[in-house]
């Protein structure tokens, strides 16, 4: 085995060759086509052993989980699954498409199923900042328009995510979807805690509008630790 | 392929490398059946479909974790295609038996067809690689293992007390046993891996 050449790919690798030595390693790359084709194997072999080695973990969990995903799957449709006899299809079509035609029009979900939104509690006592508790107490009395200019003058004083986030619900709830989603939106790509709530109200706003497939895209970036995931999951299932 | 468009589906590729538990399922929802209608009408059962789809989103993690799979066609098509290939292979393996294969050739468009290719050849890079891997003696297969799940070469030369020096040639030359063999096998066998 050539020692020195496997020695000296995995310096060139590690960016520990001097510039000298770079140069003489690049030109015989460029030049001897099976000391270029080695050192691709080399490379790929590491590629491929970081992400083996380096991924253990989490290729473990992933087939965990594909495999409860799978065995419920295959169980649902196991049990849906009877003997039925030619004549019981027809019989079964038949009733599918009546009762199709009586819960077509309301087949969708719809905003009010999922419309629940969490207290506002920013203060307890109304000295700290009028606007603020004026704010919280019209938004948890579901007086949502009335709560926004209040929100409005407390964000010109300070852009909390928090604030923007109840802000964002209160215009929503009034069907202001653009200026809702503009603040939704800006959550969602922040970092803050209200960067998920933000994106699943946004799928909400979304449905509340009927552009559901919006709506499932925006879902499906949810990651599925999110803490309400199960809401998420089931307005997934009532979109499919 | 760097220049083709990524497809928006995928985010189903994303969604398998993050372990996203919502894009999985819609998979089994939406793409899943199809799969399963299919080895069902060519000898197959629902227990063989599962193991097949299993195998696929596997391959299809790592494919992603190694950076190595941008969409550029419906993952619909894609996703199938891989199925089936997959399931007639096995049957071809085993085809003492007789088999029916229920043969309906759908027009297959082109960036299907490669980008199943280019799953397909990644997934026999890595057999090879893993094949390769379980030839090397046991210090070798450790002293990879640890350098690549670690990382710091000075911790696991700590590890295996001996020196940095030491471990970071052992690396190297281990590296370039399995780069040696892959490239009599490519020779061998006149395929190119690279």
């Amino acid at each position: 085995m050539n020692e020195e050449r496997y020695i000296e790919f995995d310096h060139y690798i590690a960016n520990e060759l001097s510039a000298e030595e770079k140069i003489t390693f690049e030109k015989q790359l460029s030049e001897d086509p099976e000391f270029a084709s080695s050192f691709e194997i080399f490379k790929e072999l590491n590629l491929h052993l970081e992400n083996k080695f380096g991924n253990a973990n989490e290729l473990k969990a992933f087939k965990k989980n594909l495999k409860s995903i799978s065995a419920a799957h295959f169980k649902t449709k196991k049990s849906k699954v009877v003997a039925f006899k030619p004549w019981q299809y027809a019989i079964a079509a038949s009733v599918a498409v009546l009762v199709g035609l009586f819960v077509f029009q309301n087949i969708n979900p719809s905003f009010d199923d999922y419309n629940n939104p969490e207290m506002a509690t920013f203060i307890e006592r109304g000295d700290a900042n009028a606007n603020l508790k004026l704010a919280q107490d019209a938004f948890n009395a579901k007086e949502y328009k009335t709560a926004i200019p209040y929100f409005e003058a407390v964000l010109k004083e300070n852009k909390s995510p928090e604030i923007q986030y109840f802000y964002a619900i209160s215009l929503l709830e009034e069907n202001q979807f653009q200026k809702a989603e503009t603040n939704l939106s800006a959550l969602k790509s922040g970092t803050s805690v209200y960067k998920n709530k933000a994106t699943w109200y946004l799928a909400l706003s979304k449905l509340k509008q009927e552009d559901y497939k919006s709506s499932k895209e925006i879902l499906l970036t949810i990651p599925d630790d999110y803490e309400d995931y199960d809401q998420v999951q089931q307005l997934l299932n009532a979109l499919d | 392929m760097a220049n083709a468009t990524l497809h928006p589906d995928q985010i189903y590729i994303e969604g398998l490398a993050n372990n996203n538990s919502a894009i999985i399922q819609s998979i089994y929802k939406k793409f899943v059946p199809k799969v399963i209608h299919y080895i069902r009408n060519n000898s197959g059962d629902e227990d063989k479909a599962q193991d097949v789809v299993q195998e696929i989103m596997i391959l299809l993690f790592n494919q992603a974790k190694a950076n190595k799979l941008q969409l550029t066609c419906p993952f619909d098509a894609y996703f199938f295609l891989l199925c089936k290939r997959k399931w007639l292979n096995e049957i071809k393996k085993s085809s003492n038996k007789g088999v029916t294969i229920d043969e309906d050739l759908p027009s297959i468009n082109e960036s299907t067809e490669e980008m199943v290719t280019e799953t397909e050849v990644f997934e026999e890079k890595q057999q090879l690689f893993d094949l390769m891997f379980l030839k090397l003696g046991d210090k070798c297969q450790e002293v990879l293992k640890l350098s690549f799940t670690i990382k710091s070469m000075e911790e696991v030369a700590e590890k295996l007390n001996v020196t940095y020096g030491y471990v970071r040639k052992k690396k190297s030359l281990c590296v370039g046993q399995l780069t040696q063999w892959i490239q009599e096998t490519n020779r061998f066998k006149s395929l190119k891996i690279t």
